[in-house]
Order: structure tokens, then sequence, then C-alpha cells
């Protein structure tokens, strides 16, 4: 088989070399020959022998500690929507088809949209594929409620892509996490659509038109004479609960549990609605040594400091907010997806052991600060983490800045 | 006296390890000096093509200093010197024969114990084997006009399957590492530092006396040079430190007491592309190919090692430096679908790979690149192969990619190893050569300094 496709890369492979008819293709065939067949390129300098370990591999690595989280919220969509029908007990395979239907066309708009733009900046700058763009291209759906209109997912995706990392020059040299860029473009533009009552509407009539997988599919025929449903998350009722009031009793009024949202049997985004498949993913990156445990602890104990503090400071005039424990804090809205898959994305998050502790914890101060105390979004892990992306260079500097001057201490010794 | 212990690091499994006894090899039909191996050393031809020379004959010198010489592995006949770029000497061939040895100044033991700095410096740079003194920082050289804070005799190796202690020293070898020290100890003001590694002290690093004894523990590159001189006797206050290692000081310490120039080298033929891995003794600047001896297959050879070593052609010769000749099998196998499948069989330093969780031995290692280049991409895993303190890999060859030197040398440029630089390469998923940019820069540091 191996043969088969190397006989197959060494005809096809001339026209694309240096002086061939479509040299200016030549991103597009290395990245489909290196897709296929592991690089047979020796080395030249430095040292002889290398890791087989390279970019393709540490990306994939993450889109595969994502499908816990994927297949989590593809049953979750679909059993979400049964559940605004108020056809509930509907089986798994229900749920799936349901849910793959809203799911799978998301996916393949960011893949495609995304990917057409990723490449056209390869050709036109002649460099190699990056294959962030494998990650990138699923995390930035899984942060999407099911019923965003695919023409926003093209075009955040799009937006991500190039301003949010190609502008800087490809993967390695962004500043911003492209995903989180590409959420906050459609998260402050088409407001709407993202937050807010809407986002569960999937079961309702104008979701149903609005959304392409539905007209396609259909939404199983009782479905779009339902309408009643409120469509809030968590995270929104909790937010606009009364003052003084105990956001656990308001949350139990709604019959969400913590072990509801823990597994994510709630209302939300796509991807983002499991604690427990998100720590299935974080487990899978720290044993691998992909991601930084060192981000997500910081971050988790900067939620448990932070809640703590906020529900001592809780007084009966004070915002429900105020009187979420930290564990459910935890559970809650994209915080652990987040923390596992966004902030530990190692272009823009620090770099140094000691950077990625303040940068861990200071996202989740944050994401309580402004889940908390803002009252413009209940929601805060993207707001923290992309806040955070842009102080890392500023914490890995003074990181840096204390060795570098024990350095040069012990050299003027 | 420290007992280092370095956590940071990575013994590379590579098969191919020599074995057995020292196979005694016939002396080579041509052998040569290249004197591309030495950083900072210009050289002045002293015996032209077609004349004559005695073994030890003085052939070259440093165009800086005329006291400091190569000379001539064998007795024979200058064949030829080639030149390479802007002519410079990359080849300098003997053809041997006749056994005429030229004689050098014969030293006691005794008298070199409290020998003046002037004439230890004159004895050590006629020995032929000033070239074996590295200066740090810069890794060029040793300069005889400076006098370095303090010396350290590195008597340990951790590179992959490259010959240490116990296989380059002998029990005969005291006297002329005694010999060795005396003269190393004139030549500083400050202290001889000698290392070794813990529980593993060859008997004679026991014995010779005037100096500081170290050990150091760990993985590669707890037995280089560079990292040993940063933990125990690092440059301060824009000095240099001189480092040797302890089989060089014996060569030095006995053409001293000998009287004679001390042309033995005993080195390894290792790696899976060697028919039968060995210990072999000959002189220095033999060809390849008689080191080599019979292949298993087409081979990419190394003098050296293959983390820092420098590829070499079948038809060249042996570098000065080199301890061992690796022969690395010279073909790559692609695999289907390598990114993404759990590969069991391929070992790596990263824990993608399922064998990486599972016990393994020795590994064929080939000279494949594995991967596209692409920009850094810093997942922390650089700092786990540095082994010299307060270093931020990611960090410092950000800045030197950016050509920021002021910052290169803030961060530790000077201070980096080429060991832990060609570490920091074989596990990079981006697949930098970081040995090339560490030469870069060090090469822009010496234009502007």
């Amino acid at each position: 088989m191996r043969a088969v496709f190397e006989g197959l890369f060494d005809r096809v492979r001339p026209p694309f070399e240096e002086g061939g008819k479509f040299r200016w293709a030549w991103p597009l065939h290395e990245g489909a020959e290196t897709f296929f067949l592991t690089p047979g390129e020796k080395t030249e300098s430095g040292a002889h022998v290398r890791d087989q370990m390279d970019m393709k591999r540490l990306m994939i690595f993450v889109v595969y500690a994502l499908v816990p989280c994927i297949l989590m919220g593809w049953y979750n969509i679909g059993n979400q929507a049964f559940l605004a029908e108020g056809l509930a007990n509907q089986t798994w395979m229900d749920c799936l088809i349901r849910g793959g239907t809203a799911m799978f066309p998301i996916i393949m708009v960011s893949y495609m949209a995304g990917g057409a733009a990723e490449l056209l900046f390869c050709i036109v700058r002649d460099h190699e594929i990056n294959e962030g763009f494998l990650v990138t291209g699923i995390l930035f759906p899984l942060t999407l409620p099911p019923t965003i209109p695919l023409w926003m997912v093209a075009a955040g995706i799009i937006f991500g892509v190039v301003i949010g990392k190609e502008v800087f020059g490809g993967v390695g040299m962004n500043i911003l996490n492209p995903a989180l860029t590409a959420r906050a473009f459609v998260f402050f533009t088409y407001p709407a659509e993202i937050s807010g009552a809407k986002i569960w509407d999937v079961a309702g009539p104008q979701a149903g038109q609005g959304h392409i997988a539905n007209q396609w599919f259909g939404t199983n025929g009782a479905a779009l004479s339902v309408d009643a449903y409120s469509g809030a998350t968590p995270l929104l009722a909790t937010a606009n609960g009364p003052a003084g009031g105990d956001s656990v009793a308001i949350l139990a009024q709604n019959n969400w549990g913590w072990m509801d949202m823990f597994m994510g049997s709630i209302p939300g985004s796509m991807g983002e609605v499991s604690a427990a498949a998100a720590i299935v993913g974080a487990m899978f990156l720290v044993v691998t040594r992909i991601a930084s445990l060192r981000i997500m602890v910081g971050a988790v104990l900067g939620v448990v400091a932070m809640a703590s503090l906020l529900n001592v400071l809780a007084g009966p005039e004070s915002v429900a907010m105020m009187t979420l424990p930290p564990h459910y804090h935890l559970v809650m809205g994209g915080f652990a997806f987040g923390a596992v898959f966004m902030a530990t994305d190692p272009c823009s998050s620090a770099a140094t052991p000691r950077g990625r502790w303040i940068y861990g914890f200071m996202i989740g101060v944050l994401v309580v600060i402004i889940r908390v105390l803002n009252p413009a979004y209940p929601e805060g892990t993207m707001l923290a983490i992309l806040f955070m992306n842009v102080f890392a260079p500023l914490i890995d500097h003074y990181v840096v800045k204390a060795s570098t001057r024990r350095r040069i201490a012990r050299m003027a010794a | 006296m420290a007992d280092v212990v370095i956590k940071k690091g990575l013994n590379l499994p590579i098969l191919g390890e020599a074995t057995g006894e020292a196979v005694v090899l016939e002396r080579p039909k041509t052998v040569a000096c290249r004197p591309t191996e030495f950083r900072g050393f210009t050289p002045k031809v002293l015996v032209k093509e077609g004349q004559a020379v005695a073994k030890g004959t003085p052939v070259l010198a440093s165009k800086a200093d005329l006291r400091f010489v190569l000379r001539a592995p064998v007795a024979g006949v200058v064949k030829e010197i080639r030149r390479g770029a802007r002519r410079v000497i990359t080849d300098y061939i003997i053809e041997s024969g006749g056994d005429d040895v030229a004689p050098m100044t014969k030293w006691e033991l005794p008298a070199l114990s409290g020998i003046e700095r002037e004439k230890a410096l004159e004895a050590a740079l006629a020995s032929g084997h000033w070239c074996a003194l590295r200066s740090r920082p810069l890794d060029s050289i040793a300069d005889a006009a400076v006098t370095p804070q303090s010396i350290l005799i590195c008597g340990t190796e951790t590179g992959p399957l490259q010959p240490g202690a116990n296989e380059l020293l002998g029990d005969g070898d005291l006297e002329a590492l005694q010999a060795a020290v005396h003269v190393l100890s004139a030549l500083t003001d400050g202290a001889v530092h000698l290392t070794a590694m813990r529980g593993d002290v060859h008997p004679i690093l026991k014995q010779v006396v005037g100096v500081e004894r170290h050990t150091f523990s760990g993985p590669h590159p707890a037995g280089d040079a560079t990292v040993q001189v940063n933990h125990v006797a690092p440059p301060t206050q824009g000095g240099v430190v001189w480092t040797i290692r302890a089989w060089d000081a014996v060569a030095l310490g006995r053409t001293l007491l000998d009287g004679a120039f001390c042309a033995d080298r005993v080195m390894a033929v290792v790696g899976a592309g060697a028919a039968t891995p060995r210990v072999v003794r000959t002189v220095i600047g033999a060809p390849v190919a008689y080191v080599l001896g019979d292949t298993t297959c087409s081979s990419r050879l190394i003098c050296g090692s293959v983390l820092s070593g420098s590829a070499v052609d079948g038809q060249g010769w042996m570098t000065y430096g080199a301890r061992a000749l690796h022969a690395l099998p010279d073909t790559v196998e692609r695999t289907l679908l390598g990114w993404a499948v759990p590969r069991l069989g391929t070992w790596s330093f990263h824990k993608a790979f399922l064998k990486g969780f599972l016990p393994s031995g020795p590994q064929d290692l080939r000279p494949g690149l594995y991967g596209g280049h692409r920009a850094i991409v810093p997942i922390g895993h650089y700092g786990d192969v540095v082994a010299t303190p307060d270093i931020y890999p990611a960090f410092l060859f950000k800045s030197m990619f950016a050509g920021d030197l002021e910052a290169s040398i803030e961060l530790g440029m000077l201070d980096l190893s080429v060991e832990e630089a060609a570490l920091c390469s074989f596990i990079c998923p981006s697949k930098i050569d970081f040995c090339g940019l560490l030469d870069e820069g060090l090469a822009r540091y010496e234009q502007e300094a």
C-alpha cells in the first residue's frame, strides 16, 4: 500500500517541482503527499537524526483529544433539540442523527472555508500548509451554537485564519488563538445569533428556517410547531436571576444539577457543554505531553480562588451570580473546554513554566470576574483567554528577565 | 568539589554500540590534518607539498601565533594540500613511509610540577595537542594570549555511542595525565577542575593530584564539557575558561614525557551501518574507509556523534576531535499516514507515540527529517533537554532567528552548548536546525566583537 502511494506521488510530483508547470501549486502537492506519507527528506545539517514527531502529529493529537467533546456535543445537540420540543426519552441514535444534521454541516463549512483561506495564503506566500488549521478548523465550530447560520461560520473562520494567524506569519507567530479570534469576531459582529435567549432555538420554527441543515433534513415533523422553549443556557439563567437570589436554587428550578452540567446534558455551544469530556481530552493531552498541565491547573485554581472570594463577599443585594460556588463555575459554560483546548494553545499562551501558572491562574480569575461582575456578558471564558493571550508575552518577558538577571549576576560575580 | 545532578537531557538510544578490546590497526597509507575543524585557527603551511616529514614534524602553524603548531601524525611525504572555497586548507595529506621521529623537548614529571607559565605555554603550544584546548565562551581554540580563569579537564562522555573514559583511558596513562595537569595548572591563575561520572570514576581520575574533582550524573549532555563549565566554573566578568578532554590531556602529557609526538588514537566504530562495531587503535587523521572496515549497507559516515558530529566522505579522513566514526544507514522509510496512526514501532522522545510508554532498547534511527520545516511552536520541550541553568531555549532561539544579537547574548547564546542545540534539533517538531543557528549567532558575535 505504501509503495503504491510512493509510486503515485513520485509520478505526480515533477510538474510541481522547481521549474515545473504547476510550481505555484507546490504547497497543495506537498500537503497531499505528506498527508499520506511521512516526508522522505533527509537531514542536511544539525543533528543527523531527528525525532519522528512533527507538527502534523502534534496537531492531530489535539483533534483526537477533542473527540470526547465532539461526541458529547453531537449527542447533546440532538438531545437538547428533542427536549426543547418536549420529546423526551428519544434513543441515543435519534439524538445522534438529529445532532449530526446540525453539527456536521457547520464543521464541514469551517474546514472548507478556513482551509481555502489557508491554502490561498500558502500558495501566495509559497510555504507549506500549516497543519495548525486542523485544530482551528474544529475548535471554532465547537464553540458555536448549533443554530448559527453557515455563512457566519465561513465568515468567522476566514477572519480567524487570516487576521488571527496568517497576517502575523502563520502558526507560531500568532499572538491570539485563531479559533477564539474567529469566535470573538462572530460574537461581536452577530451578537444576536450567538448569545442570549436565541441560542437554543434549534427546535423553533425561526431557527428551523434559518438553518440550512434543518431545511435539508427537517426537524422531525412535530418539531416545527414547538416554539415555547425559553432556551437560555445555565449561565444566562443564573445571570438573569434576581438580586440576592441563590444561584444553585435558580439552576435547580431549571432542573440543572451539578452533575448534569458536569456530564454536559445542558444547552450550550456545540462542543463545550461537557466538562467530563473536556477532562478526558485534558488527560489525553497531558499524558501525551502536548498541552501544559500548568495552564489547566492554574486556570482551575484561578476560578476557585476568585469564585470563593466572591462567595464570601456576596450579600443580600448582590447579583445571584455572586453566590455561584466555584465547583459550579468549573462545569458551566465554556470554561472547561476553554481551559483545556484554548488556553493551552502553545503559540498564544505563555511559554515559560512559571509564566504558565500565572497565565492560567489569571484566566481563571478573569473568567469569574467577567461572569459575575460584568453585566454585559454572562460568559467570560473567551474574553478572559483572549485578554491573557495579549498579556502572555508580557508575563513571559518578566519571567525570562528574572532568569537573565540571575545569569548576569552569576557572570559578574 | 561539586556533585552535580543533571535532570534535563536525553540519552539517545541508538543501535550499534562498539564492544570488545581495541583492535590495533596497521599504519594507514595516508593520513590528513583537517585544520577547518578548529574554530579560530588560520593555518600557515610549514612543510610544502612533496617534502618529507618525520612523525611529529610541525606541518601547519597558526598565523596568529606561530608557536601553536599541528604535527605530522606519521613519517612520510606531504602528498597533497587540498583547498576549498577561498583557498582555505581543508585536507593536508601525508603519505606515510619511514620511521623517522622528530625530536622534541623531553620533560621529566617532577620538572613539570611547578613549571613557570611561559615554559608551560611554550611546551603546550608546541606539543601538537594545543588544538584540544577549547575556550568558553565561543567554543573556539584556546587563545594563548589570554590567561583563563580556570581549566576544566572533562573525563566524561555521554554522547550517543561515544567512547568514554573506560574505553579511552588506560591504567598506564596516569603519569601522562599528571604531566598535563601540571602544565595546565601553570597556564591558569585559577583551579584545574577534573570531572567524572558519579559511580563510574576511572581509577586514574581518582589518583591524579592537583585538581578539584567534580562528579556529574544524569542523561546527555551531563558529560559535555560546556555544560560542566556552566555548572562548576562559569566564566565571569568577560573572562574565559578553557576545557580539554581527559584523553586529549593524556596525549598532551605523553608527548611532553616521551619527547615525541603522541599520535596514537583510540576510537570507536559505531552505528547500525558498521558490520562490526568495534574499538580500534590507530593514528590521528586516519582515513575513514580504513577505520570503518566493512559496512552492512549504504551509510552516512559521521565523525563524532549523530548529534553534533560532521558528515565525512568515505574517501576522507578522521578529524582530530572525533573519537568515534558513526555509520548511519542512509535510507529513510516513509510511513503511510504516519502522522495520524499510533506508531507502535516508532521510538520518540515525545509521548505521542505508543512506543513511548513501553520499555525499549537501542533503536535503528535514520537520518530522516520526518516532517516539514515550521516556525517555532514552544510546546515547552526544548527546556527538557537543555541542562545549562537559567536558559529559556525557545526565547533564545526566537531572538537568534530575529538576529537580535544583544538579546541573544542576554538570553544565554554564549552559554548554550552545541550538544544542547543538537538535542533541541533532535526533538524539534518544527524540524529546525539549532546547531546552524548557534553557529551563525557565534560567528556574528565574533565579527561584531
